[in-house]
C-alpha cells in the first residue's frame, strides 16, 4: 500500500472517530434528516404492502361477510350500552368531584399514527410511524393502542418517528402488578432468551411476591426526569405468564398486552403524559 | 466517467437495499434473522474499484448504515455514529487486497467475502451492544441471526455479479466475465 493510501486510511478513520464523538442530540438530528430523506420511499412501500394485504383480505365469501356483519352489529349494541352506563358514571363522577373540589385530572392528547415499517434491524425492536415533530411529537413520548402500551418515541423527524418497542431490552418501564403491592421494572428479554420473542421480564419484585399467571401488569408512572418515568400511570402492559424467586429478587415473565408483531395503528401521547 | 457511473450505481443500490430491507420481514424459521444486503454490495465495490473510490464507498456505506440503525434509548446512543465507517474501511482494505484475484476471474471471492463481511458486521454490532448492556452472552438464536444473513448474502451475491456483467456494456464496461474491474478503460 502506497504512502498516500495509508494517509487516506488514517484520515478516514480519524474522521470516523470525530463523528463518533458527536453528542446524542446531533446524532439524532442527523438520523432525523435521514428519516425525512427516506420517508417517501417508506410511505410508498408501506402503502403497496397494505394494498397487497387488503387484496388478500378482500377475498371473502358471502358467508364470512354475513358473519362479520352480525358480529359487528352485536358489538355495536354492546358498545352503545356500555356508553350509556359510562355517561351515567361520568355525570356521577363530576358531581362527586365538584363536591370534593377535586383537582381536574389531566387529559391526554393523542395523535393517531400508522406504522410504516417494522423490525428493521437484527438487534433492536423498533418500528417507524408516519408522524413527526410537525404533529407535535417529541422524543420519549408514550405510544399505545386501545389495548395497551406499545413503546416510546426515540428519534423524531419532520413527519416520521422511530418507536422503541416495550419488547426491547433497552426500553424500561416502571410497572405495578394488579391485586398486589408489587412494583418493578419491566423490559424486553435478551435476544433468544426464553420462549416467544416479544416476552418481557418484570424484575426487582419481592422474592415472596408469588404472582399467579394471568395477573395484569400496568405502568406505574413515576416522576418526570427519570428514564423509566415517561409513561402515564395505569396503562395496561401485559399479563404475568410465570414467576420465579431469584436469590436477590423475584422475576415475572410477562406477555405483552398488544400483539407487537401485527399492530398497525397506534396513538402517541403528546400532552399531559407526565 | 465509467467509474463515476459505477460508483453512483452502487451507492444508489446500497441506499435502495437499506429501504427494501425495511419491508422484508424477519425470517422466523431462522430465529428472526433478517436479510442484510449492504455489506454484500459494498464488497463488490471494494473488489472492483480503485482504492480511493473504495474508501469513499466505505464512508458512504458505514454512515448510511449507522444512520439507519442508530438506537437512542433514554437519550443515550447505544452504538455511536461513525463506527461502521471504521469497520467498512477494514473490510474494504481486506477485499481490495484480493482485487487481483477477483480481476483474474475468481468471481466466487465476492460470494465468500459477502458472507464473511455480513456476518462479521452483525457479530461486531452484537458484541458492542452486549458491552453496552449486561455483558456478553451467546445462544442459538444469536448464532442464527449472525450466520443466516451471511448465507443470504452469499446466495444473492452471484445475482449482483451477473447484473453488473449484464449492465456493463451499457456503460461501456466489460462485455464478458473478464476483466471485472469497472475502472478499466
Amino acid at each position: 500500500m502506497s504512502r498516500l493510501n495509508v494517509i487516506l486510511v488514517v484520515a478516514v478513520i480519524a474522521g470516523a472517530v470525530v463523528i463518533s464523538s458527536f453528542g446524542s442530540s446531533v446524532m439524532q438530528k442527523l438520523q432525523a434528516g435521514f428519516l425525512s430523506a427516506v420517508s417517501p420511499f417508506l410511505k410508498t412501500g408501506s402503502a403497496v404492502q397494505r394494498q397487497l394485504g387488503a387484496m388478500g383480505e378482500g377475498l371473502k365469501t358471502l358467508d364470512q361477510l354475513e358473519d362479520e356483519n352480525q358480529r359487528l352489529k352485536t358489538e355495536n349494541t354492546e358498545l352503545r350500552a356500555t356508553n350509556q352506563i359510562l355517561r351515567d358514571l361520568e355525570a356521577e363522577n363530576s358531581k362527586l368531584r365538584s363536591a370534593l373540589d377535586y383537582r381536574k385530572r389531566s387529559i391526554f392528547k393523542l395523535v393517531p399514527a400508522r406504522i410504516i415499517s417494522r423490525d428493521a434491524s437484527t438487534w433492536w425492536n423498533t418500528v417507524k410511524i408516519n408522524r413527526g415533530f410537525e404533529e407535535g411529537l417529541e422524543a420519549d413520548q408514550p405510544v399505545l393502542t386501545d389495548v395497551g402500551l406499545v413503546g416510546k418515541t426515540t428519534t423524531v423527524a419532520k413527519n416520521e418517528s422511530i418507536v422503541l418497542l416495550i419488547s426491547d431490552e433497552s426500553c424500561k418501564v416502571a410497572a405495578k402488578v394488579e391485586g398486589s403491592n408489587e412494583r418493578g421494572i419491566l423490559f424486553g428479554r435478551r435476544t433468544g432468551e426464553g420462549g416467544a420473542p416479544a416476552e418481557m421480564q418484570l424484575n426487582f419484585l419481592s422474592k415472596k411476591a408469588n404472582l399467579q399467571p394471568g395477573q395484569r401488569v400496568f405502568t406505574e408512572g413515576v416522576s418526570k426526569g427519570t428514564s423509566i418515568g415517561v409513561f402515564p400511570s395505569g396503562i395496561f402492559l401485559g399479563t404475568v405468564k410465570s414467576f420465579q424467586a431469584r436469590p436477590l429478587d423475584g422475576q415475572a415473565i410477562v406477555e405483552p398486552a398488544v400483539d407487537l408483531s401485527s399492530v398497525e395503528d397506534v396513538f402517541v401521547v403528546v400532552d399531559g403524559a407526565k | 466517467m465509467k467509474l463515476t457511473v459505477g460508483w453512483l450505481s452502487l451507492a444508489l443500490a446500497i441506499f435502495l437495499a437499506l429501504i427494501v430491507q425495511e419491508f422484508i420481514p424477519a425470517l422466523r424459521f431462522f430465529h428472526g434473522a433478517r436479510v442484510f444486503l449492504a455489506p454484500m454490495l459494498f464488497c463488490y465495490g471494494a473488489l472492483a474499484m480503485p482504492f480511493w473510490a473504495m474508501l469513499l464507498m466505505a464512508i458512504y456505506t458505514g454512515f448510511l448504515i449507522d444512520l439507519a440503525y442508530l438506537n437512542v434509548p433514554d437519550g443515550h446512543v447505544e452504538i455511536a455514529l461513525g463506527w461502521s465507517i471504521v469497520v467498512f474501511v477494514f473490510f474494504g482494505l481486506f477485499a481490495h487486497g484480493l482485487q487481483p484475484a477477483f480481476a483474474g476471474g475468481r468471481w466466487w471471492l465476492h460470494v465468500l467475502l459477502s458472507a464473511i463481511f455480513t456476518s462479521a458486521f452483525l457479530a461486531l454490532q452484537f458484541v458492542m451492544i452486549c458491552f453496552r448492556r449486561q455483558g456478553i452472552f451467546f445462544n442459538e438464536t444469536v448464532a442464527w441471526r449472525i450466520a443466516a444473513p451471511g448465507l443470504f448474502a452469499a446466495v444473492l451475491a452471484p445475482l449482483v455479479h451477473l447484473t453488473v456483467v449484464k449492465l456493463a456494456p451499457y456503460v461501456r464496461g466489460p462485455t464478458r466475465l473478464e476483466p471485472y474491474r469497472i475502472d478499466q478503460p
